[in-house]
């Protein structure tokens, strides 16, 4: 079997809750803080749970000129200006009909639309309110002319999309692609959140034996992704592989023995032609719900066997939120940066253990350890599964 | 890249003009026995249906597409503003908050005819669907899956009033369809090309816009006429164009448009 065409990470680009760019995303990582707080954004007096990982300040830009009032286009555009910054590409160095956009979003502009309709703004509005505008918005802010793709598998998006990106390039559709995901906080899914039960008031705690459920968090994580072949400076890593699989089970829950996940994990596994003993570091999907923590710790232990217990696995969750379509692309961030700092950010609020969570899920303090091949676990509603495997620099 | 064969597809698609604001030749909501689908929502019945349209085009029982080597791909460029639509007007009292997300379409299908392999969702008009196609000959040329299903669903009826107020921006009218295609190894070349061009909708056609759900019509017409030898493909969204060659399109199709 031919060898697949390595992709590089050549660089990456955040706006989160713990920072505006990607030196204060890993540092808030790494030291514990945490970037949950009261949301100040929106109403939220008549909901249940109040507070979330609220982006406090949208990066560098001070001018917004051209760039419609839209928080998601705004954290996309915020994510691909620290983007930039790392890896100093724009104006684009390429000829623009070779560079591709490809972006994951649970919710894409759907802001848009809950505020036209309620009046806050034109109902001409409404069409930014479909999924693929901001990922429109954002090429067109990119100078970019080659593909411009959306993709929708809800919590698993960020995977799905650096997975796209890394096809095109295979592919020959495209010279570089920034890809990532991204979602904002809006009064829409902190609505359906509370009406689900899925919040908690404490703190968020993955794997925990207290862990009530999540908090939702918003952000913006875009790569800048290339062949290796053609990269000419530093790399923070190589997607090697990437799964998915369907539950078939439930439009919210996930399947009771997390055998979709297991599917998932083990189709990356063989995307990438590694075998579970590679495996150094695991970033859990771990979003703190009862069900959730469970299950992805018996998928783990079936898809990677005895290296389930030997293998450090984190959320980082805990400061962030869930973060919906940007969580599984800062989570593959998160790893790159592990294996270039040397260092994995514990997994916060990890306090009491759950004796169902019998993994090692890093608590309380950043570990010195230099992973070399990372796996990322994503899930989301309609039983979206998606695993994507790392290699670091 | 190799193409596909075509072993079924069945389409949905209104048929005349509603009474809203918009010209929106709507589909009715589809019936379906059984307490879980008390709940879902127009667009995951619609889906649902047309794989049930699919299977009959095919011969095929439903456990046919069961199981981990079926691929489920999903394209919509706007079937989800029903829902969301909904749960923003009723503040979330009635409608579950999960079928607000554009995965749940597929997740009904998944479910109902327990298709648990690879899956993917693209959102956006016909290019996507071009390019789900695609998507589908590799998972299947790379021998990621047996079969690769490919859901298509467009409903407008819900917001025809927001439509009203972007005429000059789409073709009229707007028909809801749902289509899904089933495709399994074939012979002969596929080619996709996208470029990007001014952005304009697109010259009018006979039927109407469907958005993602345009080119599985065009497929489902071509294969009515008793298409043979290459076929070509395209549609635009936004200031994409795509076309989709195939030197081949082998079918084992039978029947009309449901």
């Amino acid at each position: 079997m031919a060898t697949p065409e390595r992709v590089a990470i050549a660089a990456a680009g955040v706006v989160t809750p713990v920072g505006p760019d990607l030196e204060a995303f890993w540092s808030a990582l790494v030291t514990g803080a945490s970037g949950i707080s009261q949301i100040e954004r929106f109403p939220v007096a008549d909901l249940r749970v109040q507070r979330g990982g609220e982006v406090k300040k949208l990066g560098r830009i001070k001018d917004w000129c051209g760039v419609p009032d839209c928080r998601a286009t705004r954290l996309l555009i915020a994510a691909a200006d620290d983007l930039c910054a790392q890896a100093g590409f724009r104006p684009l160095p390429l000829d623009p009909a070779r560079v591709a956009v490809v972006v994951g979003t649970a919710l894409g502009g759907v802001e848009e639309g809950e505020r036209a309709l309620a009046g806050d703004r034109p109902r001409r509005r409404f069409r930014d309110a479909l999924y693929d505008g901001p990922g429109d918005r954002l090429a067109r802010w990119l100078g970019a002319r080659g593909p411009v793709i959306t993709v929708s598998t809800a919590c698993a998006s960020g995977a799905s999309a650096l997975a796209t990106g890394a096809d095109l390039l295979r592919h020959d559709e495209a010279d570089a692609v920034v890809a990532g995901g991204y979602d904002a906080l809006c009064r829409f899914v902190l609505r359906g959140f509370n009406a689900l039960r899925s919040l908690t008031r404490d703190e968020v705690r993955p794997f925990d034996r207290r862990r009530s459920g999540l908090l939702l968090g918003e952000a913006g994580a875009l790569a800048l992704l290339v062949r290796e072949r053609d990269l000419r400076g530093p790399r923070l890593g190589t997607v090697l592989g990437y799964g998915s699989a369907s539950d078939g089970f439930h439009i919210a829950a996930p399947e009771p023995e997390g055998r979709g996940l297991e599917r998932a994990i083990r189709a990356a596994l063989a995307d990438a032609r590694v075998s579970a003993r590679d495996v150094d570091l695991v970033s859990a999907h771990g979003t703190a719900t009862l069900l959730n923590d469970r299950i992805e710790t018996a998928a783990l232990k079936r898809a990677l066997g005895p290296r389930a217990y030997e293998v450090p696995v984190n959320s980082i969750k805990g400061g962030l939120g869930h973060t919906m379509g940007a969580a599984a692309a800062l989570e593959a961030f998160m790893c790159l940066l592990s294996a270039q700092r040397g260092l994995i950010p514990p997994t916060l609020h990890l306090e009491e253990p759950d004796p169902e969570c019998d993994l090692d899920y890093v608590p309380g303090r950043a570990r010195a350890v230099r992973p070399r091949i990372m796996l990322s676990t994503s899930m989301g509603f309609g039983g979206c599964n998606g695993a994507l495997v790392l290699e670091a620099a | 890249m190799r193409a596909p064969a075509v072993r079924g597809l069945g389409v949905l698609s209104g048929r005349g003009p509603g009474s809203g604001p918009a010209p929106i030749w709507a589909l009715p909501r589809p019936e379906r026995p059984g307490d879980r689908f008390r709940r879902a929502t127009r667009e995951c019945l619609l889906a649902l249906a047309a794989v049930d349209a699919m299977l009959e085009d095919g011969k095929a029982p439903r456990e046919a597409i069961a199981g981990e080597r079926t691929a489920l791909l999903y394209v919509t460029a706007a079937a989800y503003g029903a829902s969301n639509r909904e749960f923003i007007e009723r503040r979330g009292g009635v409608m579950h908050f999960a079928y607000t997300a554009p995965a749940v379409v597929p997740a009904e299908v998944a479910i109902e005819f327990g298709v648990t392999g690879a899956y993917g969702i693209l959102l956006g008009g016909a290019p996507s669907t071009l390019r789900a196609i695609e998507q589908a000959a590799r998972l299947l040329d790379e021998g990621r899956c047996d079969r690769a299903l490919l859901l298509a669903v467009e409903i407008f009826e819900e917001c025809g009033d927001l439509y009203a107020r972007h005429r000059r921006y789409t073709r009229w009218p707007l028909v809801e369809t749902a289509a899904c295609l089933w495709l399994e190894r074939g012979a002969g070349e596929l080619r996709f090309q996208s470029s990007r061009v001014a952005r304009a909708p697109g010259p009018a056609r006979g039927g109407g816009e469907r958005f993602a759900a345009g080119p599985l019509v065009d497929l489902r017409e071509w294969l009515d006429r008793g298409g043979t030898g290459p076929l070509e493909l395209s549609g635009r969204w936004r200031d994409e164009h795509a076309r989709l060659g195939w030197s081949t399109v082998r079918s084992h199709a039978r029947g009309s448009a449901a």
